[in-house]
């Protein structure tokens, strides 16, 4: 039973809201560790596949996911310190389709940082995406984490110069997931040896945040959620106390630990894609780890997709998963088991029933 | 036996068959699933009669001029059409739409943003909501129920009770109690779907049911199954009605309201007296940013006497409801749809025959105890 | 010969002659008939990928790769976004008309039993389960 307050007071005469922690999960705000100032939050959106019909006609259900996501992380309070976008902007990579996209991320009102994806790359190797969005690898540093931001879709160059009569078969083949056409993707020994210089100069136990769209793991290659390089790209990280990779690529909720490396994927704002497992000629490897997202309803073209909010604390990522239509999800780094953990799932019996998927 | 005595006992019993009858029967309900009855709410004649008097009590508002009914009027389908938003003591206008009792024992959560988890939790707020019935706290109930003797009486009857034992838990289970028995199905859809009595639908509204299931797109959410039809999925959807109209101010206003709400403002007296709060939807109860401008499905059953329509109102007849879909979530269609429309909404490139016979369909789910009171084109 | 004795001989020879056709298909048959069956299959991944189905360019493959999460093991099965029990091909026309923004396809229709034979094709060996969701 509710009382009335004798104030009466109207709550838009309220005070201004700063530093009001009302739009977090409160979960997160639940969260507190030694040091407060060297946690931030950023939030990390991917996967949009922006794609176009005809002229300037595009999927309206592509364009309302990363509509939606850019919202909602105008909407967190406080601001996060940057938003990160995961790749995959466009869907073939055309210039109207990268620009429609960078019109709907320039609604963001935080800085923004890209990472490349195959479907932004094979029409003309990132060109006119560099333009827009700057380097293709590059590395940064904020609040004590180096972040490193990897190409990491790269392809073996055969692939990519000799066996294509056109730029534009060269991106419809790699667009298709299970395109037996395709290429595994690499980071490449170029900019193995970039990261090996860049990764000189910062001390191991400097927190390191890895951008990647592909996986920097092996999980299954028919669908490319695949690494060619993955062990030794691993291996350069594997020096350093606290690493976090994120990536993107996947379309759905993953997360592992191989070594000292905590790995979490990104979903997507466009679609969900199965679990590998779910393809029953082929044998897949998803984390054992990982809690799957709830099975979506493809009448809610939102359901089973979404964007993330990373709260970085003492050099670890929680990762909330702000699912459409759904149970947000966080998967917290757990300093006792030492690996990324979902907080309300991640034990058996507190499954339910929509996370199975066959 | 004395012959009036005999009389009087053989009407007692067929009352009791028939009030039993009314909240059994199959018939009335063709196309609906028994009504979930809780375990500690169990149904009994007297305890529905009780309830029906607390539904129209006016003593519990701060004039003795609402009650319950006031706003859920057995004679406009339990709603107060047509007015768009209620009004409650003194005529102070409210910011919702007032629902239909009728079919409500099928919802998980009540009012339109889900605020009120069951029946008789949800009974409590209007007494002491200040645009409702006005009153300062429950205890103005609780003496009238402890001090008329014909509540006396009743309390005693129906819960063994009486004096500082009777609560509201009591009160408001008598009131949830007769609410569970304003059930109906058995409207024309029903007996032409699950009575197969092809004949109960004009072909129009057969044709507007292929809308309903197919371009319309409509069943998804208004749901109908292979032996029942709730025409409700019990979620929470934003599909563009009321948040249309705050969508610029959103990203200031929705992190001030949870500041508020942090502060102690009351969510009930928010929603219902201020229209930009009202249009937060489910955000306002669960803060979920997922959730902003989304309210509950109604139930389709009866749509056609229940005018006008929408959380707010703001649609007056099922033809606007019609196209207000048809353009993909927003009203006028030069309108931007708003950022945090469900991902169910889309435009459907109905034709006008279609709309039509769409509107043909709704209309078939009037229950036949309803027919006649006024259908809203 | 008698009448007798050439009716038996007929009636013998008819016996003979439906006796050597009772196996009604051959191995080469066999094989014929699945070459036939696989390029239909090859023409329903060809639908599958092409993103011609709809309107808006969607191709299924976009959502279902390899046809993975259509579960065709399952059908029929209630299927909420159609208020009923239906039969896969039903969910694939309500694909078509939904997310791909298109026209469905009667049942008969030989693109529909190309995606009918592409979806099952991926699942094969995958055990029945109608009924499950």
């Amino acid at each position: 039973m509710s009382r009335l307050r004798s104030d009466r007071r109207s709550f838009l005469k309220t005070a201004t809201a700063a530093g009001v922690a009302g739009v977090l999960p409160l979960s997160l705000i639940e969260l507190s560790f030694a040091k407060p100032a060297d946690n931030f939050t950023f939030a990390y959106i991917s996967d949009a596949h922006i794609q176009q019909i005809k002229g300037t006609s595009f999927v309206r259900n592509w364009d309302r996911g990363l509509i939606r996501a850019v919202a909602e992380a105008n909407l967190l309070t406080p601001r996060p310190d940057f938003v990160i976008f995961g790749g995959d902007l466009a869907q073939l990579g055309s210039k109207p389709e990268l620009d429609h996209g960078a019109e709907l991320l320039s609604k963001l009102n935080s800085k923004l940082y890209c990472v490349m994806g195959e479907h932004d790359y094979y029409l003309d190797l990132g060109a006119y995406w560099s333009k827009l969005f700057g380097p293709q690898q590059y590395s940064f540093d904020h609040k004590g984490v180096h972040f490193v931001v990897l190409n990491s879709i790269l392809t073996y160059d055969d692939w990519t110069f000799n066996r294509w009569p056109s730029a534009e078969q060269r991106m419809a083949e790699m667009a298709g997931l299970d395109n037996p056409n395709g290429s595994p993707f690499l980071v490449g020994q170029k900019q193995r040896d970039w990261l090996a210089k860049d990764l000189k100069k910062v001390s191991r136990n400097t927190p390191l945040v890895v951008l990647s769209h592909s996986p920097l793991q092996k999980i299954y290659k028919g669908w490319n959620f695949w690494t060619d390089d993955a062990e030794q790209v691993q291996a350069l990280l594997a020096p350093f106390e606290k690493v976090t990779v994120l990536y993107g690529h996947v379309h759905q909720i993953q997360y592992n630990k191989i070594g000292a490396i905590a790995f979490t994927s990104a979903m997507a704002t466009a679609w969900p894609w199965p679990y590998p497992q779910t393809y029953a000629q082929a044998e897949s490897h998803l984390p054992k780890l990982t809690v799957q997202m709830n099975r979506a309803d493809p009448f809610f073209e939102r359901d089973a997709t979404g964007w993330q909010f990373i709260d970085v604390h003492t050099g670890r990522s929680d990762v909330r998963y702000n699912l459409y239509n759904n149970k947000s999800r966080l998967v917290a780094y757990n300093e006792q088991t030492q690996q990324p953990e979902d907080v309300d799932y991640q034990s058996p019996e507190r499954r339910t029933a929509s996370q199975s998927h066959f | 036996m004395p012959e009036a005595r005999r009389v009087l006992l053989l009407s007692a019993g067929l009352l009791m068959s028939g009030a039993l009858a009314s909240f059994a029967s199959a018939d009335a309900n063709l196309g609906l699933p028994p009504v979930p009855i809780p375990a500690d709410n169990p149904q009994t004649a007297d305890k529905i009669a009780l309830g029906d008097k607390l539904f129209n009590e006016k003593r519990f508002s701060s004039t003795g001029e609402v009650a319950c009914a006031t706003c859920h009027d057995p004679a406009k389908a339990f709603t107060d059409s047509p007015l768009v938003t209620s009004e409650g003591i003194n005529k102070l206008k409210g910011t919702r739409n007032a629902p239909s009792v009728i079919n409500s024992a099928y919802f998980t959560s009540m009012f339109w943003d889900g605020r009120a988890p069951t029946m008789e939790k949800q009974a409590e707020l209007p007494i002491i909501n200040p645009i409702e019935m006005g009153l300062p706290n429950h205890d103005p109930v609780l003496k009238v129920v402890r001090e008329d003797p014909q509540y006396i009486a009743a309390f005693q009857k129906v819960f063994g009770k009486s004096g500082e034992r009777i609560t509201m838990l009591e009160v408001t289970q008598a009131i949830a109690a007769f609410e569970r028995t304003i059930v109906s199905g058995d409207s024309p859809f029903d007996r032409y779907y699950f009575g197969h009595d092809k004949a109960a639908l004009s072909p129009s509204a057969v044709r507007g049911f292929d809308v309903f299931l197919n371009k319309g797109r409509c069943v998804s959410c208004h749901t109908i199954e292979q032996d029942r039809a709730l025409f409700t999925d019990n979620r929470f959807h934003n599909i563009g009605v009321g948040v249309n109209r705050i969508q610029n101010e959103i990203n200031d206003f929705a992190p001030r309201f949870l500041k508020a709400k942090a502060d102690g403002v009351d969510v009930d007296n928010a929603v219902l007296s201020n229209p930009k709060a009202s249009e937060l939807g489910r955000f306002a109860v669960t803060s979920t940013l997922d959730e902003i401008g989304s309210f509950k499905t109604s139930t389709l059953r009866n749509i056609a006497v229940t005018a006008p329509f929408m959380h707010d109102g703001s649609l007056k007849t099922l033809s606007d409801v019609v196209d207000h879909y048809n353009n993909g979530g927003i009203t006028d269609p030069k309108a931007h749809v708003n950022d945090f429309l469900s991902g169910g909404i889309r435009p459907l490139n109905l034709t006008d025959p279609e709309k039509a016979d769409l509107v043909a369909f709704l209309e078939s789910l009037t229950s036949p105890r309803f027919a006649a009171q006024g259908a809203a084109k | 010969m008698s009448p007798g004795r050439r009716l038996l001989l007929l009636a013998a020879g008819l016996f003979v002659s439906t006796l050597t056709v009772a196996d009604p298909y051959t191995k080469e048959d066999q094989q014929r008939w699945e070459e036939e069956f696989q390029g239909v299959v090859k023409q329903g991944r060809q639908l599958w990928t092409d993103g011609k189905l709809g309107t808006n360019g969607v191709a299924c493959a976009q959502c279902h790769p390899n046809a993975a999460n259509t579960h065709p093991e399952t059908y029929p099965k209630f299927q909420k976004q159609l208020g009923r029990v239906a039969g896969l091909w039903e969910m694939i026309n309500w694909c078509l008309r939904n997310p791909l923004e298109g026209q469905p396809l009667a049942a008969d229709d030989p693109k529909m039993v190309a995606l009918l034979s592409y979806v099952t094709y991926e699942r094969r060996g995958v055990k029945l389960e109608p009924g499950k969701h």
